[in-house]
């Protein structure tokens, strides 16, 4: 995308503004019509995989919005998308309840979580508070887990595809485009949200709590009002999980996957909603990549069984080394790139500060 | 960069396949290869492919190739649901197979259902839809099956016990072992038995103690475990530490013969469907051979399991005229009979309502202090599936 | 051995039952302290919490397989080589990884360490494959049953770990009381700058305080392997007495022995009188309790909770 060379804002309006200017404008039409094409060109193999990012980019600004933004940390996420995907089983088994009910519901639940999640936040800081996150996390597992063996679901909870009278959405390139609005709209709220006075206050709790509060920030407020945010939108995505796997089960949601997400937002780059994207897709992709890899690889027959610990193995390496070596994440890797094109022949931007 | 190179890697990868899809019966599996859980289904996974391996040395399957995809899913939903749609939309495989966890079924499902290909379960919990009536698309050729087990076991321990039996039962605090337990202390009941207690063991647990010593102290003279073989085997080694001299009966997963000579314990008896390797019958050479060359490193007796699934899968194939679809593999999977050379109590019987097999059989061992060895404690006995 | 479930005398019966009881909490405490002084020490020195502690103490206890075939028929040989190459890697993994990552987010180094956990698991299906071993049995070691007075009994193993727990306490008090190095890391703990003006090596005594982490957390994981066997699993162990070393405080190593104590007591008792389906999460209802009241803590220290 092209970006302002300069720092060329008149007005407070135009310091705000998404698009900056008409080139970027132009070249975002471009993207969303390459999205729109995509599942007419894809295979059904690439779709899903599109569609797995889809539903990691909902947690991962989700989870940004919280740890990047608001500076809370959170081990909890799992059991916040295992809450909406078991709101959403529990209606459909319990009420046969439609989708336009157990996604608001699930955004109910998330709600409700966020500010159980956040109340320790309002004691607790940085390590503490992952801690109290994780301990909320097995109680919201095990409440998961008693309700589908107490009910006698022992293989999952079947759900099927949602409905608005004689629309199903049951093909992958219909959930295609459901996935890119609500991955649309996720981003677009959390952009317009950092922009608001919630964001501001959000950035001032992160970089010092006692300066916020002398400015006059309502801190436990705002603290709760990030977990709130975070937890709705990871529910919502979990609900969407529980649709488009078409089934819901406990041992989906391990904390591997918490951790999973919090991997997103460091391989992605803290504080920034793109790297939130960037982190989703890394982490999505990056095992089919290896796989991919090594199928094409000739790999001697003899080391066959080996390959699979490698591959398991080389997530772990993947991940340390972005932590040794590009603390910044991805972001920043894409941000050094952006500038060399922006700036050349020039080194640095004339003005710091932009975004 | 990134995505071009990942599309340029996938494309290769496409292509590489696509030029060997020609001449071989093309199958996809996924399974827990890694992950928690790999300890139980990577060694049938292996052994699969060691078999699949040794039937291609031997001049395949009606004169063509098997070619078997392997992708590993460590037991996620997520990932076996990508499997499954790459194994089906870019290798075109005639069956998908599934060896994980019970969660990792409904994605793999969906898929199948929507592409027609047949899920066949190898070492993996047999669903309740490979019962009669089964679903059309779904096969399990898993040694254990909810309800046949605990039937056939609490009937063993009203028929061995000596004096009326209080039963104490061990389960993993997974869905499925405890739908199995449950059902098991219900059977107890209709049978004339008393129920003494239940534990329920989370998945890791430093000590078993804590469950062991209820288990004594509610004064159970028999204790059955249908579990993976971890809390199985625990829970009884901590009971034993207890010095609780009770009997002991579980399920022989795929370690079992091993174990039991580890133990020495001459009250712990193991029910299972799978013939051990003391038989020494001509298969089991025909393992040991087929794992010598596809340098296996996992005891040769964890093997049987996924030699039997292999045994299946080739016999589905060799019903299934060149050039195969999916329909036609399916038509072979609903009229099958493999015979077992001796590995089960009779051959795997598949019809068109029956994906799990007309009979089961159980035999029963035990180790004998007195021998020094494993012996048969009760041999091949059939339980009708209906 | 059919019928020798003979009646006990009830009262006789209820008393046994109780020094049971007592001496399966002294167990599971020793296993959670045990585990527990490893994420004390490394958190106490250097502010981190160190994730892949369970992982470490797995690699400690496959490490016995290894050294099991190397000094066969010599089973203490092979247990104290592959104490000390536990030492050994805890130190390595400071001095390749986590030195560079002091001064870093707290949340980026807690990652870290997560990371880690996953390459060492790769690592350890990679080498050991995924299935269930026995190192008692590579060592030629069995596990005698002990009988206690009052009819409770105890594994040999699991004597041998509250009698390790004990000695290890015992030595890890007196090192950081009465030695030199203890003296530094006490003092690194407290101000790390401060400590480096007075010409304290620190990244010696952060490499020695991981060293000593995944030697303690190496007993606790061969002598569990030892009682009941070794698999991937046991990294859920590691985290599981987690809670314990929190409730305690994480900057206090009498707290770890407490907090141990606590949420043993719970676990077992909660699973023999009221449902053991709660043995699961009661450790962190416990934390979550503890957290809202006294989030530093039963003996940790208040300030804390301001410098995280």
């Amino acid at each position: 995308m092209p970006f302002a060379s300069g720092y060329f804002r008149t007005s407070y309006a135009r310091e705000l503004r998404l698009v900056d200017t008409r080139a970027q404008a132009a070249s975002l039409t471009v993207f969303l019509a390459a999205l729109g094409a995509f599942p007419f060109v894809a295979s059904s193999f690439l779709l899903d995989l599109a569609n797995q990012f889809f539903l990691a980019s909902i947690g991962a600004v989700a989870l940004m919005l919280l740890t990047g933004y608001a500076g809370q940390v959170s081990l909890g996420h799992a059991g916040l998308l295992a809450a909406g995907a078991f709101t959403v089983g529990i209606l459909v088994k319990e009420a046969n309840a439609p989708f336009w009910v157990t996604l608001p519901a699930a955004a109910g639940v998330g709600a409700l979580l966020g500010v159980v999640f956040g109340l320790p936040s309002l004691r607790l800081r940085g390590l503490y508070l992952a801690v109290s996150t994780l301990a909320l996390y097995f109680v919201v597992h095990y409440v998961g887990s008693e309700y589908e063996t107490e009910r006698g679901f022992s293989t999952g909870i079947i759900v099927d595809p949602p409905a608005l009278g004689p629309l199903v959405v049951s093909d992958a390139r219909a959930w295609y485009f459901v996935l890119l609005a609500a991955a649309a709209a996720t981003v677009v709220l959390a952009l317009n949200l950092l922009r608001s006075r919630s964001g501001r206050a959000w950035r001032a709790i992160r970089d010092h709590e006692t300066v916020a509060e002398a400015l006059g920030i309502g801190v436990p407020a705002y603290k709760l009002a990030a977990f709130v945010v975070s937890s709705m939108l990871t529910a919502v995505a979990g609900a969407l999980f529980a649709y488009y796997r078409g089934f819901v089960s406990i041992e989906a949601f391990s904390l591997f996957l918490s951790i999973q997400y919090v991997a997103m937002v460091i391989i992605g780059g803290m504080g920034s909603i793109l790297g939130a994207l960037l982190g989703a897709a890394f982490v999505t992709l990056f095992p089919y990549a290896i796989e991919a890899l090594i199928e094409v690889l000739p790999t001697p027959e003899r080391y066959a069984n080996l390959v699979f610990a490698v591959n398991y193995a080389a997530f772990g390496l993947v991940m340390v080394a972005f932590l040794l070596f590009e603390p910044e994440g991805l972001v920043g890797i894409w941000r050094r790139v952006r500038d060399w094109f922006v700036l050349w022949p020039f080194r640095q931007r004339p003005l710091a500060g932009t975004k | 960069m990134r995505r071009t190179a990942l599309t340029t890697v996938l494309a290769a990868s496409l292509a590489a396949t696509g030029a060997l899809a020609q001449d071989a019966y093309v199958v996809g599996l996924t399974g827990a290869l890694t992950g928690p859980a790999a300890a139980t289904y990577a060694p049938v996974i292996e052994a699969m492919r060691a078999y699949v391996d040794h039937v291609n040395g031997k001049g395949g399957v009606n004169g063509r190739q098997i070619r078997l995809i392997v992708a590993d899913n460590q037991g996620e939903p997520s990932k076996a649901a990508a499997d499954a749609k790459k194994l089906l939309a870019q290798d075109k495989v005639l069956v998908l197979i599934n060896s994980s966890l019970s969660s990792t079924y409904a994605p793999m499902i969906a898929e199948a259902k929507r592409a027609g290909v047949p899920l066949f379960y190898a070492g993996a919990v047999c669903p309740k839809e490979t019962y009669p009536p089964a679903d059309p698309l779904q096969f399990c050729s898993t040694a254990f099956g909810a309800q046949y087990d605990s039937r056939f076991a609490m009937g063993f321990v009203k028929e061995r016990a000596r004096e009326a039996p209080r039963v104490g039962y061990a389960a993993m605090a997974i869905p499925i072992s405890r739908g199995e337990i449950d059902y098991a202390e219900s059977l107890t009941k209709q049978l004339g038995m008393t129920p003494v207690d239940k534990e329920i063991i989370p998945p890791p647990t430093p000590d078993y103690t804590p469950f062991a010593t209820r288990l004594k102290d509610a004064n159970a003279n028999w204790v059955y475990s249908w579990a993976p073989w971890v809390t199985q085997v625990r829970t009884l080694e901590a009971l034993r530490r207890l010095g609780w001299k009770g009997d002991y009966i579980a399920y022989a997963h795929i370690q079992a013969e091993d174990e039991l000579e580890r133990l020495k314990d001459g009250d712990l008896y193991v029910f299972g469907t799978n013939a051990f390797f003391q038989d020494t019958l001509p298969v089991h050479a025909e393992i040991r051979a087929a794992t010598h060359r596809a340098k296996l490193n996992y005891p040769i007796t964890q093997l049987t399991e996924g030699f039997i699934a292999g045994l299946v899968l080739e016999a589905a194939l060799k019903g299934t005229p060149w050039p195969p679809t999916p329909q036609k593999v399916l038509a072979s999977m609903n009229n099958l009979k493999v015979d077992t050379k001796g590995l089960r109590g009779g051959p795997i019987e598949w019809t068109k309502d029956n994906h799990f097999r007309t009979r089961q059989y159980y035999r029963v061992y035990r180790w004998d202090p007195a021998k020094n060895a494993i012996v048969r404690v009760k041999d091949w006995t059939a339980l009708d599936v209906k | 051995m059919r019928g020798a479930v003979a009646a006990q005398p009830r009262g006789n019966h209820r008393r046994g039952l109780s020094i049971q009881l007592a001496v399966n909490i002294a167990v599971l405490a020793s296993i959670y302290a045990l585990i527990g002084c490893g994420y004390v020490l490394i958190y106490r020195t250097s502010r981190v919490l160190n994730l892949a502690h369970g992982e470490l103490m797995m690699v400690a206890a496959y490490l016995l397989l290894a050294t099991a075939s190397l000094f066969s028929g010599h089973p203490l040989a092979a247990f104290a080589a592959s104490a000390l190459l536990g030492l050994v890697v805890g130190a390595a993994v400071y001095l390749v990884l986590m030195r560079k990552m002091t001064g870093e987010r707290v949340l980026a180094a807690v990652l870290a360490t997560v990371a880690l956990g996953i390459l060492l698991r790769g690592i350890v299906v990679l080498v050991w494959s995924a299935q269930q071993q026995y190192p008692g049995q590579a060592l030629g070691w069995s596990n005698p049953a002990l009988a206690l007075p009052g009819g409770a009994r105890i594994s040999a193993a699991a004597a041998a770990l509250v009698l390790t727990t004990a000695a290890a306490y015992a030595g890890l008090f007196a090192f950081l009381r009465y030695t030199r190095w203890g003296i530094r890391m006490r003092a690194a703990g407290q101000n790390p700058l401060l400590a480096a003006q007075r010409g304290i090596r620190l990244h010696g005594v952060y490499a020695l305080a991981w060293g000593l982490s995944t030697f303690t957390g190496g007993l606790a994981g061969m002598l569990i392997a030892l009682d009941a066997g070794l698999e991937q699993t046991m990294v859920v162990i590691g985290l599981k007495a987690f809670p314990a070393a929190l409730v305690g405080g994480l900057d206090s190593l009498v707290g770890a022995i407490a907090g141990a104590l606590i949420v043993a007591a719970a676990e077992v008792l909660l699973i023999h009188y009221v449902n053991p389906l709660l043995a699961d999460v009661v450790p962190f209802l416990v934390l979550i309790a503890m957290l809202l009241a006294r989030p530093w803590g039963l003996f940790g220290t208040r300030e804390e909770l301001d410098r995280v």
